[in-house]
């Protein structure tokens, strides 16, 4: 399991006695949830549950032994849509763009592709992830800005490094130290292609 | 959306001003200014809406370590967790400093 895969088989009985009504209501229609990223007890996902409104997320915790269904980002860039909206022309705008890379769709473009509930609005950004195992020279990252900043919509693409995330325009910017979201939470670091000491 | 002031005492106006952050899910953009002596101001303008209290509580006790310059913070969020609000803040306040 890795952030952001979608899970379906989640039960409203698994969630904690706190959780708001809008969650319940999420669970019950079968939405799936999203892997977080974070530490979660053995036999356990960390998860967060979404609501239509963008304030409304849940996060939760999922039994392992209760995923019925698994949807990887990846798997989702062959999926295509009948709306039309900017999110989405920007993915087709994209996918030969990416095509030779390991990337994927994430956020509420990658959950309304995986599950038919629409969460994309005319404003929504478009979510991606790009699997890097080696480093992205900066420049590079700065090329590859270019092209997704000429979509209609904002692209939001994350670098997956072997130890976390980084989002490609902070890469690509100036900034000495960037931000790596790795599931110990977050860290200022020079190299997002180093372990965190 | 929704905009959020706060006020808090402050020391001197540094020289320099910063942007650091990013613009994007679960990040944020801040841009530090110098401000008027003995006053911190922040305007926070944020994607997720009825937080003003936990801003409130997590800028406390980043403050009441050691007092801030005098600045004026832009704050652009896209809903960040504290610990990277965190993060970014003593990113600023660093690269203020170097200035």
């Amino acid at each position: 399991m890795n952030a952001h895969d979608l899970l379906w088989g989640m039960t409203s009985g698994q969630l904690p006695s706190d959780a708001p009504a809008w969650v319940l209501e999420a669970i019950n229609a079968g939405h799936p949830v999203v892997v977080r990223r974070a530490i979660a007890e053995p036999g356990q996902v960390a998860v967060g549950v979404r609501g239509r409104l963008r304030e409304q997320r849940f996060a939760t915790v999922m039994p392992l032994a209760a995923v019925q269904r698994r949807v990887v980002p990846e798997a989702l860039r062959g999926v295509t849509s009948s709306r039309d909206l900017p999110a989405l022309r920007a993915l087709d705008l994209l996918r030969p763009v990416l095509a030779q890379e390991a990337w994927g769709i994430t956020g509420s473009a990658g959950f309304e592709l995986a599950s038919g509930v629409q969460a994309l609005h005319e404003h929504s950004d478009l979510d991606l992830i790009l699997r890097t195992h080696e480093r992205l020279e900066r420049g590079d990252a700065e090329d590859l800005l270019a092209i997704l900043d000429t979509a209609p919509c904002a692209v939001d693409l994350q670098l997956q490094t072997p130890f976390g995330a980084v989002a490609l325009r902070e890469w690509a910017g100036g900034s000495r130290r960037v931000l790596l979201k790795t599931v110990s939470g977050a860290h200022l670091v020079v190299d997002p292609w180093q372990a965190v000491a | 959306m929704e905009t959020l002031s706060f006020e808090f005492p402050a020391g001197q106006p540094p020289k320099g001003r910063a942007l650091v952050g990013c613009v994007g899910s679960g990040d944020l953009e801040v841009l530090l200014e110098p401000g008027s002596p003995g006053k911190l101001t922040i305007q926070v303008q944020t994607s997720v809406n009825g937080a003003e209290q936990r801003w409130q509580h997590l800028f406390e006790r980043i403050f009441q370590e050691h007092t801030p310059p005098a600045l004026k913070i832009d704050i652009h969020d896209f809903g960040a967790t504290p610990g990277v609000v965190r993060l970014r803040l003593e990113q600023g306040f660093e690269e203020i400093g170097h200035d």
